[in-house]
């Protein structure tokens, strides 16, 4: 019954589906919601379907004068430099993984929290602590970088100091390539567990208190409320966000990466990924077309994860698939 | 009614009052004799594609009074579209791409603006003799035929070159004379030299770091790599690729390509000596990794060392002297130990015409008078006399006592696409006597640039340069700032990378090329 209800919470279900369904009755039905997305689907339209024959540049050699329609084809040739290079199987690890580390950690991290602030009565506490785990997330990526090398390097770092004041050695981070994976997972969830908090919070807010309260009486502590109605009731969100997290799967968080490592290529081996590759391959030669090819090629892969997931999705629970 | 009668009296008046002040710019030089026969009856606005930061000095000021002559002149006036020093490659190459015709005047350069693979792309017009004759003509007739031959692709000029402008922009290590004198040194005059140096700084100067190298994306390997390169084997850097792996053997043998990278001891020595100094500490521990202002940390005293070229000396040298009295900053340049020194380019700077430029006619005018009009130079190179410059008694260029800094009170074109010996001015603020001291020394053993006539054409080679250059990129800063374990080692998987990443099928296609000009 309580997950029924908590089904009843997805607008989805104002679709009318059967055979009684017309196109004309439902936009009316429905005038407002859809009028409320009008702005969602106008940027989409500008600023991601219209570019979408762009894509073609990924298979010319651009000419500027020309423009994009005007320049030669060349077929596959733009996309022969990722796969010669010897790196893809390198480079697709390491962005994957750093992918799924930040997907797992970073639904889980802000699940978590979620729930905690959720527990919390102190309204004025649940504030300061969520705009306090918010504001890194404002904080540009060189900045952060900045920030780190400012803490952990070796010389001057404020926690090398700190380390060296109690007689320790500061390990030499800037030369260690294993380490980067947990200094680069570590500042991801600094920056972006308050903004997945918020999210969560804000699902958590949008089911019905008065489940909550029927739980109680029925004699519930807070652990099994968590477990039988808030989690439950967060399953269609956290679905939904892992979903569309699959499509950038094969696509790397190029200004984390970039201004971190930088050009220190002692890390390479453990936080290349295809974005920081292909920028250090091409930024001498500025080969948009070649640029376009992998970006186009990472598109197609993301699509092809989405719908891959999506089935295995619809397959299990269709109710909470994307489509 | 009486308001508008009297609105139109004003205008009349105003008109009448603009009269003579115009009349008086037009008389001073008449400048349709410099364009005979040339209609400028529309007036036109012109947009310059500049590289430098947006100035928050007295530009605007300087830019108005050139619009308003150059309106009197030729009718147009000049907008600046600044390429901010923040990522500006990218920023002027996509600029450059996203060509719409809103973009007029480009400065350019063949070494550091790519200015050969964006006219293979098309981003510049080509210009016939006839144009350049009728639009650009004290520019045409002072640039020699010879000159002009350098400035063509595929038979068709594209870029104006700044042929008339002695510089020298050769790279080496700025040092403190003091400190090289302390430590019994008669000036540095080889790697080895700086390595005594440095071993001295930091030996007798706790708080000072040798060189506080900002390693960070490093720049410097391209530097480092070929300054070792041409001082220990006397091989010459040949621009316009993307990656610098490409020299000549020798000055003596200059088109037969070096094998520097591929095999030998000089680069496994270069390895083993950035290694040795990496660990005694001249530059910080995470160098790679660091984003400080090493210019501006020398003039604090806080580093030894800073790895630039001649002019930046030239004009460090004085200002360093003026905050630390003695500093005495000298110069070693890399390529000194083989006397091994090309002349600068003359395409180091250059002027290029949008291919979308609706008014590619007037650019060409506004940029003939800039260059060669007294006026006009002046204005744009040292600002508006009185205000930002003036000439002393020995016809040195002077700034007034008034003219503190040149971010509040000067004036900043960066016109590097045309600067004119003829119309230059000495500045007052210049240890020439140090300059001309060095500067003769390279006069002495200087070579003209061997490989004027070739704009290489990497078409056929495109994937193993980018290749090319995700190895070098990834291997040379380590080598560089000595952070390989075994530097030995890392050469030869450096050697091994490159081979991989096809620097042979790369080396014969551009020693092919080099064939077909010079063999």
């Amino acid at each position: 019954m309580l997950q029924k209800r908590a089904l009843m919470n997805d607008t989805r279900l104002l679709v009318p589906t059967g055979s009684g369904y017309s196109l004309r009755k439902s936009l009316r039905q429905n005038r407002t919601l859809i009028l409320m997305c009008i702005p969602a689907i106008v940027f989409f339209f500008l600023f991601c379907y219209l570019p979408m024959p762009g894509a073609y540049i990924a298979f010319t050699k651009f000419n500027y004068n020309k423009g994009i329609f005007g320049s030669p084809f060349v077929g596959w040739k733009n996309f022969a430099f990722l796969f010669t290079s010897g790196q893809l199987t390198l480079l697709l690890r390491n962005t994957v993984l750093y992918n799924i580390a930040f997907i797992l950690l970073g639904n889980f991290i802000p699940l978590l929290c979620a729930i905690l602030l959720n527990e919390i009565q102190a309204s004025w506490f649940r504030k300061v602590t969520q705009s306090i785990m918010f504001l890194p997330y404002f904080i540009s990526a060189v900045l952060v970088s900045l920030l780190v090398y400012n803490m952990i390097n070796y010389d001057y770092g404020f926690i090398s100091n700190i380390v060296r004041q109690f007689g320790g050695a500061m390990p030499k981070y800037y030369s260690q390539p294993g380490a980067w994976p947990f200094i680069i997972v570590l500042v991801y969830l600094w920056q972006n567990v308050g903004y997945g908090t918020v999210i969560y919070f804000a699902a958590i807010t949008n089911i019905d208190t008065s489940m909550i309260e029927a739980a109680k009486v029925d004699g519930a502590n807070g652990f099994q409320r968590i477990r039988y109605i808030i989690l439950p009731c967060l399953k269609s969100t956290l679905v939904i966000l892992l979903l569309f997290a699959m499509g950038n799967i094969v696509k790397g968080n190029f200004g984390l990466f970039y201004n971190l490592v930088g050009g220190n290529s002692l890390l390479f081996g453990t936080t290349d990924i295809i974005e920081t590759y292909v920028y250090r391959a091409l930024m001498n030669n500025f080969n948009f077309s070649q640029g376009s090819a992998v970006g186009l090629f990472q598109s197609v892969v993301g699509f092809v994860i989405v719908l891959v997931a999506n089935g295995i999705v619809k397959r299990i629970e269709p109710d909470y698939s994307l489509f | 009614m009486a308001k508008k009668i009297a609105s139109l009296l004003l205008a009349f008046v105003l008109a009448l009052g603009l009269v003579p002040a115009m009349a008086e710019t037009a008389d001073a030089v008449d400048y349709t004799q410099w364009f005979p026969g040339v209609d400028t009856s529309e007036h036109v606005v012109l947009t310059w594609l500049v590289t430098g930061n947006i100035p928050t000095n007295q530009t605007n000021e300087a830019l108005a009074i050139l619009n308003e002559k150059l309106t009197a002149a030729i009718n147009a006036e000049i907008q600046i579209e600044w390429i901010e020093w923040t990522d500006w490659q990218t920023k002027y190459n996509l600029a450059l791409a996203m060509q719409d015709g809103t973009v007029d005047m480009i400065g350019t350069a063949t070494d550091w603006l790519d200015a050969w693979p964006n006219t293979q792309k098309g981003a510049f017009l080509p210009m016939s003799v006839e144009m350049l004759q009728t639009y650009c003509p004290q520019t045409y007739a002072s640039v020699s035929q010879e000159h002009w031959d350098l400035c063509k692709y595929e038979g068709d000029i594209y870029l104006i070159p700044e042929d008339n402008y002695a510089q020298w922009t050769n790279h080496g290590f700025l040092y403190r004379g003091d400190y090289a004198a302390e430590a019994g040194l008669d000036g540095i005059h080889s790697w080895e030299d700086m390595g005594v140096f440095f071993q001295y700084v930091k030996d007798n100067y706790p708080d000072v770091i040798p060189w506080d190298a900002d390693g960070s994306g490093s720049s410097y390997s391209d530097q480092m790599l070929g300054g070792w390169l041409s001082s220990k084997t006397g091989g010459i850097n040949i621009e316009g690729f993307s990656v610098p792996l490409f020299f000549g053997a020798s000055t003596a043998d200059p088109y037969t390509l070096s094998t520097f990278f591929l095999e030998g001891d000089a680069l496994v020595d270069f390895a083993t000596l950035m290694k040795s100094w990496s660990e005694a500490g001249y530059w910080r521990e995470d160098v790679l990794n660091y984003t400080g202002d090493v210019k501006a940390e020398m003039k604090e005293g806080l580093t030894a060392a800073n790895q630039h070229h001649t002019q930046t000396w030239k004009t460090e040298r004085y200002n360093i002297e003026k905050l630390i009295p003695g500093s005495d900053v000298g110069f070693f340049w890399f390529g000194e130990e083989s006397q091994t020194l090309v002349s600068l380019n003359i395409t180091h700077g250059a002027l290029a015409i949008a291919a979308q430029s609706d008014a590619p006619e007037r650019a060409l005018m506004a940029y003939d008078l800039i260059r060669n009009d007294p006026t006009f130079y002046r204005l744009v190179n040292y600002g508006m006399e009185g205000q930002q410059y003036y000439v002393d008694e020995n016809g040195f260029m002077a700034r007034p006592d008034t003219y503190l800094d040149e971010s509040v009170q000067g004036v900043t074109f960066n016109f590097w696409w045309g600067r004119n010996d003829n119309l230059e001015l000495r500045s007052a603020v210049v240890d020439w006597e140090a300059y001309d001291a060095l500067t003769a020394v390279y006069d002495a053993v200087k070579i003209d640039y061997p490989y004027g006539q070739v704009v290489f054409n990497t078409d056929e080679i495109s994937v193993e340069m980018d290749n090319l250059s995700n190895v070098f990129r990834t291997y040379a800063p380590v080598i560089c700032f000595g952070k390989a374990e075994d530097p030995v080692a890392y050469v030869a998987e450096f050697r091994q990378a490159l081979k991989d990443a096809g620097i042979d099928a790369a080396m014969a296609s551009v020693q092919a090329q080099i064939d077909a000009v010079y063999k």
